[in-house]
């Protein structure tokens, strides 16, 4: 028996280093939110030993160590709890060492140790601030994608339609002016012609021609297979140009091959480009002589990254013709995620390189492109102007701000100036700006308070990525000087689809699923549960979120409470039979109300929940684990020891929950699954791939599920619920999720520390998130507006350093 | 052993004038057993030109040595379109009554095209050709890059891209016409037929590499600015920045990749075009030399349009195309002639590559890279009016492959399979006992040709 997650992993992957603590001690269950903003465990104030250090040690060492005249050093050093406590016991006080002893000096040296005394406490009680950091690799991308995309025309907005154009041709060509027959919007392109055609009465049943033109919009980034599967003549041009060479070119029909394949790297949520050719008829020399009734289907199909082979689904497709994007392909090293969220505040020759291989890789496509972004002709009389003005707006635009004349003579007249020709010396510039730390690090300084230091905090705060056209201009005329004018800024700048892709991701991270966990299930329990279904359920999830941040085009409130009080379930044909709903077998994917409304959300999703389980068993602790950690914001020490699961087999008469409660119940377990266990007995009702359960089998026997749950929160007193229903209508009110939720949309907006922006901004958030209905949107837009402008710690540093930086 | 048309130990004794008295001193000598010990290097370059040949200004008149018939047998001439190998004659070879038997679908020049190099039928498809049934790609590899395969095999022979497929004006289309090389069935390899394209492909890290080591002054002048104005906190990870530029910089000074021959240099701003032609054949053919010294590779192929090519050689007085030229019946002397002309351009071209060939030493060897380079022309059809794939030309020049050289031969009608498994024979490949399809191998390689 297999946990679906890795356990070490899952206990590790959110677990900030700088809190782990060393002892067994009292203080393992912190808040997140108070450890992360108010930088010192909240249970250091009940420690027995603050009580001694108060009553025999503050006299000379003062509050928190921090010396007094008679003891002018601060008290810290690198003795152990034990070393210290050893000393204490034969040393302190100076003028009776009789009086603290034993007990007494052990909790005190704790106490000290924990407090301010070790390297691990003062780093953790330093002020916090946000730090110079490089591009994160999310960050690189979309850079570099938006600002060749800015040279290009803007493409399609955030668009209801769905599907592709199509247009339907007689004959072999795709001739718009003689034989076009009429066009129309298809969902998708999965089409079985049988032997006599679209039409017999408009088409010849072996000669006709279809195109489709659109874009696709991939969910997530990753490799995405294309497949076409025909038996005729079709050309897949995909992110490019439409004479450029196609994606999948099959042309020529030969032998038996019916499926041609084709891979790119894209990145989630943007818009690229399609072309889908396909012909009935044969090729080459125009002779029908050998054209004989013949059975016809075109079918386009995608593997997506967490994926299984499927047609490219409506909801991907969108009917206009979006520009080119470019997608970097070299890899890069994954980015320090250890405290929650990535961050570039390290440098590693592995990313050093990756950088370097991916400006040559930028320079290489902008130079392929030239003629078009720079709109001039090889042989154009103002070529050499023309490059420069480009080469300048384009380093203008990665450093997020004008050029001085000194860097632009540094970037662009050396660059130019002894170079062997044009075209070298437009790679050596942009070789150069892509090399810079003005374009690979943000925030020097850690901040500044000029128009375009803050319409860049806004467009990487909202989309990872440079300003746009629009945010420039704002920030050139002086038009972000208000809060009133960066507000406005922040609320325009969300109706991008980059901003979706943005807020997904980070749902994604937040529900920890962001890296798309393998799922299997025991064949024999859950025989229906194939690839194609996790695959599915993810999808059905991926549909949940864009419900909720209102990508999915209808108008919508993007009410946080919605993520746990939502009682309908995504199904498709392929998921309804196995959920207890009724779907015709090809139906797409649609909301339905599953289990009597007993389902809470996110947090009874099928997917979660499978997600959330072994092969066989529900695991109650994976669940509370999430639960408490991430919903709700709980620090969670791993666990002393690893222990492995009790298995079901060797305690036939236990359920679930029995069998977990007895493999926990030891004291040292205790102080953490105490939280941990009532809250994943909650959603007992859903089995190991979610479907709801009254009973569990044992063998033979059933037995009643107990779907009886609690939660102690930070402030107030212990709530009660049972199942998964009342579970998500208290997590919905919960002060501590609305707090968890917000300190991690902070963290992955601002991907600084949140209390560098002062000690109350966790609770103004949370306040603000409160009094706007819980509106998503509203809160990335007041997280946004708060850190356009530099953190006051940094403020007062900005000030003490030259006020151009850059200039 | 003098097979292959090396200097021999013997007979770089003989050219230094030492005798066999001193012979065995010379045992040590590093550079003579590094001659005599360094495995041989055979390359083979197939050049392809379009819609064949006009036979009677093509094939020498009588077989054996270019000798004139009748009992005075002194040098003849070699045949109007030969005429640019002239100063190369006695490393000429000529292949005359080897047939492309290959039937099945598609027409004659989807076949002479698509079972050239492959000796395999074409898969049925929905190219429609000019007659005949359609068809689809080659259901088999080709002979090229059965060698390169078995090249890349083998540690000794294994080089940086085991082949390289130039072209010249390759239509930009994918089909049955325009792709001569597969890498298996059904996996047609398409020509790289922009001369940029190609020297990026080959010398594109390094130009990358010289591009960043030129603005590095540049990149640490910026990166000490910025430094400079950062608070002390903030420095420390410019400094570990500023580092790696540095640790960069010395690599790019210490592992200076030198490819040991110069770069070729070429022209800018050649556009595709059917009037460049001439200018982008010349830019291939450097390319082709260069990647030949660099070692980059041992089999290549240059393909000179597609088949049914239809170039309009102006440069030449000619303004029809080729192909539309090629129709024309035996009788009309003035296309005859015009044909001629236009095969014996392609051949100028190759004479070129020859010479090129010959006037560049081979690297850490003796001798020319021509030495050690066959080039073999060929066509997908034997005739273009009649679309015979009887008597396809095949003319190799250069001594990379160990065969007698400087002469006419004449076989009975074999099939071209055999000379495929003389070409991988040849190149070292010698377990090869079947190439395409196997009824056309009956006798295995074709014999006298070494």
């Amino acid at each position: 028996m297999f946990p679906n997650v890795n356990d070490e992993q899952y206990y590790y992957e959110v677990y900030p280093e700088s809190f782990r603590m060393r002892s067994p001690c009292t203080l393992m269950l912190a808040s997140a939110a108070m450890a992360v903003s108010m930088c010192r465990p909240a249970c250091a104030a009940d420690h027995p030993g603050l009580a001694v250090y108060k009553e025999h040690c503050g006299r000379c060492h003062g509050d928190a160590g921090a010396g007094t005249t008679d003891v002018p050093d601060p008290l810290f050093g690198d003795l152990s709890v034990n070393q210290l406590a050893a000393y204490i016991d034969e040393t302190m006080p100076e003028d009776d060492p009789s009086l603290v002893t034993g007990t007494a000096a052990r909790q005190v040296a704790e106490y000290i140790h924990g407090a301010f005394y070790s390297a691990v406490a003062r780093d953790r009680n330093r002020p916090a601030r946000a730090e110079l950091s490089r591009l994160t690799v999310r960050q690189y991308r979309n850079v570099v994608a938006d600002l060749v995309a800015s040279f290009r025309g803007r493409g399609p907005g955030v668009d209801p339609g769905r599907g592709l154009k199509a247009a339907y041709f007689r004959g072999r060509d795709f001739d718009r002016g003689k034989a076009l027959v009429y066009e129309q919007v298809d969902p998708q392109v999965a089409f079985d012609f049988g032997v006599e055609g679209p039409d017999p009465e408009r088409f010849e049943p072996n000669r006709f021609a279809i195109r489709w033109t659109g874009s696709i919009v991939p969910p997530e980034t990753g490799h995405y297979e294309f497949v076409i599967r025909t038996a005729h003549s079709a050309k897949l041009v995909l992110n490019t140009a439409w004479y450029e060479p196609p994606l999948i070119d099959a042309y020529v029909k030969s032998g038996n091959e019916t499926e041609h394949r084709g891979t790119l790297f894209l990145l989630g949520g943007r818009a690229y480009p399609l072309r889908l050719e396909f012909s009935k008829a044969n090729q080459g020399v125009d002779n029908k002589q050998h054209e004989l009734p013949a059975h016809a289907s075109v079918e386009l199909l995608w593997k997506p990254p967490h994926g299984v082979l499927e047609t490219v689904p409506e909801r991907c497709l969108i009917p206009h013709e979006s520009q080119p994007v470019f997608v970097l392909n070299a890899p890069f090293p994954p980015d320090d995620k250890s405290i929650g969220y990535e961050r570039g505040t390290s440098v590693s020759k592995d990313w050093f390189q990756a950088a370097t291989a991916a400006a040559s890789e930028t320079g290489g496509y902008v130079l392929d492109h030239v003629e078009h972004l720079a709109n001039v002709k090889r042989d154009a009389p103002d070529r050499v102007a023309k490059l420069q003005s480009f080469a300048a707006t384009f380093a203008e635009r990665a450093f997020r701000r004008p050029l001085s004349p000194e860097i632009r003579t540094l970037v662009i007249d050396r660059a130019f100036a002894d170079a062997p020709d044009l075209d070298a010396g437009l790679k050596r510039s942009l070789l150069l700006v892509l090399g810079s730390p003005r374009f690979l690090f943000r925030e020097p300084a850690g901040g500044m308070a000029d128009p375009f230091a803050t319409a860049a905090r806004l467009s990487f705060g909202i989309w990872d990525s440079i300003p746009d056209e629009p945010l420039w201009q704002a920030a050139a005329r002086q038009q972000l000087a208000t809060p009133e004018q960066i507000r406005s800024q922040a609320e325009r700048m969300t109706g991008d689809r980059r901003t979706q892709a943005k807020l997904r991701d980070f749902l994604l991270g937040w529900l920890r699923v962001d890296h798309g966990p393998e799922l299997a299930k025991d064949k024999s329990l859950y025989a229906g549960f194939s690839p194609e279904v996790a695959a599915d359920l993810r999808s059905s999830l991926l549909l949940s979120l864009d419900d909720v941040l209102g990508a999915s085009g209808a108008p919508s409130n993007t009410d946080f409470r919605r993520l746990f009080t939502d009682d309908t379930v995504y199904l498709n044909g392929r998921l309804a039979p196995l959920y207890g709903a009724t779907l015709p077998a090809d139906a797409p994917f649609q909301r339905v109300r599953l289990d009597d409304g007993r389902r809470g959300g996110v947090l009874s999703h099928p997917y979660m929940m499978s997600v959330l389980s072994y092969t066989a068993a529900t695991s109650p602790i994976h669940r509370g684990v999430f639960l408490a950690r991430s919903v709700l914001g709980n620090v969670l020490k791993p666990p002393e020891e690893a222990v492995a699961p009790l298995a079901p087999e060797q305690h036939p008469d236990l359920t679930t929950r029995e069998r977990v409660a007895l493999q926990t119940s030891a004291v040292a377990c205790q102080t953490c699954h105490t939280m941990i266990n009532p809250l994943g007995f909650a959603l007992e009702e859903f089995d190991a791939i979610g479907r709801h359960r009254a009973a569990e089998k044992h063998g033979a026997t059933e037995k009643p599920v107990d779907a009886s749950g609690s939660y102690l929160p930070r402030e107030g007193s212990e709530a009660t619920f049972k199942g998964a229903r009342e579970l998500a209508a208290y997590v919905a009110s919960s002060r501590d999720a609305q707090e968890a939720f917000v300190q991690s949309l902070f963290h992955a907006l601002v991907k600084q520390p949140m209390r560098a922006w002062g000690p109350d901004t966790l609770e103004n958030l949370r306040t603000s998130f409160e009094t706007g209905g819980f509106d998503i949107r509203r809160l990335l837009v007041d997280i946004i507006s708060m850190a356009a402008t530099p953190p006051k710690f940094d403020m007062a540093q900005a000030q003490a350093q030259p006020p151009e930086l850059q200039p | 052993m003098t097979r292959f048309a090396r200097l021999s130990r013997r007979d770089l004794l003989r050219t230094l004038g030492v005798g066999a008295g001193v012979l065995p001193f010379l045992g040590n000598l590093p550079s003579l057993a590094a001659a005599a010990g360094a495995p041989e290097k055979r390359r083979l370059v197939v050049v392809f030109s379009p819609d064949g040949v006009v036979k009677k200004n093509f094939w020498p008149a009588i077989p054996g040595p270019f000798l004139t018939p009748g009992p005075v047998r002194v040098p003849a001439e070699l045949p109007p379109i030969l005429q640019p190998f002239e100063p190369f004659r006695d490393r000429l070879l000529t292949l005359q009554g080897v047939h492309d038997k290959v039937g099945g679908d598609g027409d004659r020049h989807m076949r002479g095209m698509g079972c050239l190099l492959t000796g395999i039928e074409l898969f049925p498809g929905n190219i429609q050709g000019g007659g005949e049934t359609p068809a689809g790609w080659s259901s088999g590899l080709s002979i090229d890059q059965e060698i390169k395969s078995h090249l890349q095999a083998r540690p000794e022979t294994a080089t940086r891209f085991g082949s390289l497929e130039f072209g010249v004006l390759v239509p930009n289309r994918a089909d049955t016409w325009t792709r001569m090389v597969y890498a298996g069935p059904n996996k047609p390899v398409a020509p790289i037929d922009d001369p940029y394209q190609m020297f990026a492909k080959l010398y594109g890290q390094m130009k990358d590499r010289e591009s960043m080591q030129s603005v590095l002054d540049e990149l640490h002048e910026d990166l000490a600015k910025v430094a400079g104005a950062l608070p002390a906190e903030d420095r420390r990870i410019l400094e570990e920045h500023t580092a790696l530029v540095r640790d960069f910089e010395q690599e790019l000074a210490t592992h200076k990749e030198t490819v040991g021959h110069p770069v070729p240099v070429l022209e800018q701003g050649i556009v595709e075009q059917n009037d460049q032609m001439p200018k982008i054949s010349r830019m291939q053919i450097e390319l082709v030399v260069s990647s030949l010294a660099a070692d980059f590779a041992r089999v290549m192929t240059l393909q000179f349009t597609n088949s049914v090519g239809q170039p309009h050689m102006k440069w030449l007085g000619v303004d029809e195309g080729q192909h539309e030229l090629s129709h024309e019946p035996n009788t009309n002397e003035a296309a005859q002639e015009k044909l001629t002309k236009i095969n014996t351009w392609y051949a100028g071209e190759i004479a070129h590559l020859v010479k090129r060939l010959a006037e560049t030493p081979e690297p850490g060897g003796s001798g020319s890279l021509l030495d050690n380079t066959t080039i073999l022309w060929t066509n997908e059809l034997g005739e273009g009016n009649s679309h015979s794939l009887d008597d396809i030309p095949w003319v190799m020049i250069g001594n990379g492959l160990g065969f007698q050289m400087g002469r006419a031969l004449q076989f009975p009608g074999v099939p071209h399979n055999r000379l495929h498994l003389s070409l991988a024979h040849a190149m070292g490949h010698t377990s090869l006992v079947r190439f395409g399809n196997p009824d056309y191998c009956g006798d295995g390689p074709l014999t006298g040709l070494a």
